[in-house]
């Protein structure tokens, strides 16, 4: 009878749920669904990490290359993140080029990437003028059940604290690079943002952390991005119902508190990967 | 290859297996909730995922709908970061193409597909990992993912591969193995029927030897059956638990 | 160290001009420029829609954006969504079910706000296209620099020295945020500043959008 009246009525069917401050899977309107991380699950990748946000699913690889630095900057290494939707994660993705969807994500992860400073990137010169690292960040969705910036940015922060870089050197006779020493250095990574996604319901209501079904149903979408002191490094919402002042108070400060949370999260699973 | 010895004096392997040995299979069914079926195998340091959606209705172009089967559509692709070259095409270079095409005519000798007409099923594999054995590592999970989803088969169907080092035939081969140019057998077998649905060998092996190595390959394949037939009866025993439960 | 404008002062918009109906193929066309700022943009629709891409009830907007160089790619597509998103909030798409409603915007000349801009002209164009609307937009670019000072419709020389970009776009009705947009980092106090700075202009051309047109180009 249920399954039959979220067939017939969705949103009427969100309504009836929402006016007793409950959602249908049982959370509560500023909840968020249980996050999980997994470092270092791709050996073939020089730093990985795959996160489960619900059953939103995420998996980040990272793979170094060298490269010779623009003239510009010759100091200055690169990292280019890339967001994959295969059909495999969801029927609403057609095989072929990348979707909208997709690209809009990625270019998304893009600014937050270059905004928060995440890199230093002046810690992938080798050579300067000659040879610095390259970092292609893949994130694939695996299960796209809502809210995949979120999970996005948690797999890259984790992959790329992951990132264990071999020590190279560039031979002076040969000018070619090589291997100095088997063991590898890991990355510091200098910010440590975290997105809170919340979507907004009939006009007014604020849920955080959104399944697909929900963003489906919302008339607007926020996004705000904090990093670890306190700032704002995005607060992104493209267009939808309008916002009050207090309503993106309120959104600022879920955000600060998940982000805390999830950088804890991330240390906690950090220290039990070193013993 | 110098100083590399991939079978020793005992029998061994390079990575410690007997030459019938299987490297260690993991698998588990049902684990994303947005497909119809999904699937995640670990064959050693393989690591594949794959994905069912289906029987639905064909999508883009009715013209492709046939009026007396299911119309398969499958794609494999492999991570970027699969490999120890990041791979820049991930999907639609020529050897995923081939490769999407074997495992559409593998799964098309295996499904029911006069059970659907004018419709679809969608079969996604993608590699997480790579470390020999893809192919073989990609039906497998498919043959998982496409009976979590439900879908009638005549029968499992299980690959492996299989190869010849010092003219001692061996199982399972890993990327190392694959790498030194000895010939690699793949096999597709539904271990029934004993049916072999897709046979494939790449480089030289006298012909004297084809029928150990394809032994060995068969015997792989009604091994991996054995761990693949356990694990369904596991996760439907789990399933079928939980719904009594409630 | 930031580069003061000429023509104004820091916490004044640039010069704005607007002219709407100058192509005679689209239904409805606009060019919209700030200071040196221009882009042109044009809207076909209702018209009849692919089936593919067809809703049962409503219309189906599409944007297109067209860079003034070079072949779009991800940061276009990236702007075409939050442009899209804005029209759909504002276009009253249900009166149109089963039609397409297109906007090309073509960037003529980019010298700093250019998203504001472009959310500007999409408005007028989408006026003199006469299609129905809930409320009219306006869209207000400011940047902070390094000292934490707010500059309004910063120009390119001005957006290269910032410490973060934040562009707002405003609604007519209770002039709220529909769409907040911002690069760099920021506190929430900084944020709130901004946000108060821009309504007072984005208010000032919501309540006579035809009024600024006039006045500016006399």
């Amino acid at each position: 009878m249920a399954a039959d009246f979220k067939t017939a009525q969705p949103v009427e069917y969100y309504r009836q749920f929402l006016k007793k401050d409950v959602r249908p899977d049982g959370r509560e309107l500023g909840e968020i669904r249980s996050t999980i991380v997994n470092i270092g699950s791709i050996s073939t990748a020089e730093g990985s990490a795959l996160v489960k946000l619900g059953n939103t699913t995420v998996i980040c690889g990272i793979k170094a290359e060298l490269c010779t630095p623009t003239n510009d900057e010759p100091k200055k290494g690169f990292v280019v993140p890339n967001v994959d939707l295969p059909p495999l994660c969801s029927p609403r993705f057609r095989p072929g080029p990348p979707s909208e969807q997709a690209q809009v994500v990625s270019q998304f992860i893009a600014d937050v990437l270059k905004d928060s400073k995440m890199v230093n990137h002046e810690d992938l010169c080798i050579a300067e003028g000659k040879i610095v690292w390259v970092l292609y960040c893949d994130m694939m969705c695996l299960d796209y059940d809502g809210n995949v910036i979120d999970a996005c940015i948690i797999s890259l922060l984790a992959a790329l604290r992951n990132v264990a870089l071999p020590s190279i050197e560039v031979d002076e006779e040969t000018a070619k690079p090589k291997l100095t020493s088997s063991t590898s250095s890991t990355m510091t990574v200098q910010s440590l943002p975290v997105s809170t996604s919340f979507a907004i319901f009939d006009n007014s209501i604020l849920i955080a952390d959104p399944t697909n079904e929900e963003e489906n149903l919302a008339t607007g979408v926020v996004t705000v991005v904090t990093n670890e002191c306190g700032e704002l490094c995005a607060l992104h919402k493209p267009g939808g119902s309008s916002l009050s002042e207090s309503q993106i108070q309120e959104c600022v400060k879920r955000s600060f508190s998940r982000g805390d949370e999830i950088r804890k999260l991330l240390d906690e699973t950090f220290n039990s990967l070193d013993r | 290859m110098a100083g590399i010895e991939l079978l020793s004096d005992q029998g061994f392997r390079a990575d410690g297996r007997r030459p019938h040995e299987l490297r260690k299979i993991r698998c588990r069914m049902g684990v994303f909730r947005q497909a119809d079926g999904s699937a995640y195998i670990e064959q050693g340091n393989t690591k594949v995922l794959a994905t069912v959606y289906g029987p639905h209705e064909i999508t883009g172009g009715r013209s492709k709908a046939l009026h007396d089967k299911v119309l398969l559509n499958c794609q494999y692709s492999m991570a970027t970061f699969s490999t120890g070259e990041r791979k820049t095409r991930p999907k639609g270079d020529r050897r995923s193409q081939e490769m999407s095409m074997n495992l559409r005519r593998t799964f098309q000798a295996a499904i029911l597909t006069h059970l659907y007409p004018r419709s679809q099923i969608d079969i996604y594999v993608q590699v997480l990992q790579s470390d020999g054995g893809n192919y073989c590592a990609c039906v497998n999970a498919a043959t998982l993912a496409v009976i979590d989803a439900g879908i009638p088969m005549r029968d499992y169907v299980c690959a492996c591969t299989s190869s010849l080092l010092e003219d001692t035939p061996v199982v399972d081969i890993s990327y190392l193995e694959e790498s030194v140019g000895s010939p690699e057998m793949v096999v597709a077998l539904l271990p029934k029927s004993e049916q072999i649905v897709l046979f494939q060998q790449n480089s030289r092996l006298h012909v004297d030897n084809l029928e150990k190595v394809l032994d060995m390959g068969i015997k792989g394949c009604t091994d991996v059956y054995g761990i693949l037939d356990q694990s369904v009866r596991e996760h439907v025993t789990e399933v079928s638990n939980l719904m009594m439960s409630t | 160290m930031t580069s003061q404008r000429a023509d104004c002062g820091n916490l004044e918009l640039r010069s704005q001009s607007c002219e709407q109906n100058l192509l005679s193929r689209p239904d409805g066309s606009a060019t919209y420029c700030q200071g040196d700022t221009s882009v042109i943009v044009a809207v076909y629709g209702p018209a009849e829609v692919k089936q593919s891409k067809e809703f049962l009830d409503k219309a189906t907007l599409e944007v297109i954006f067209k860079p003034k160089v070079g072949i779009p790619g991800c940061s276009e597509k990236f702007q075409e969504r939050l442009i899209r998103n804005t029209c759909e909030t504002i276009v009253l798409t249900a009166l149109h079910p089963r039609s397409s409603i297109n906007i090309i915007i073509q960037v003529m000349h980019n010298a700093g706000s250019l998203l504001s801009c472009c959310v500007n002209s999409t408005c007028m164009a989408l006026l003199d296209a006469g299609l129905p609307m809930s409320c009219l937009v306006a869209a207000v670019t400011c940047s902070l620099s390094c000292d934490g000072d707010i500059i309004l419709d910063p120009t390119s020389q001005q957006e290269k020295e910032a410490k973060a970009i934040l562009t707002f776009v405003f609604e007519s009705r209770d002039n709220e945020i529909i769409t907040s947009n911002t690069h760099g980092i920021y506190s929430i106090k900084q944020y709130y500043s901004c946000v108060e700075a821009c309504r007072k202009y984005g208010f000032v051309s919501c309540q006579s959008p035809l009024g600024t047109t006039n006045t500016v180009e006399q």
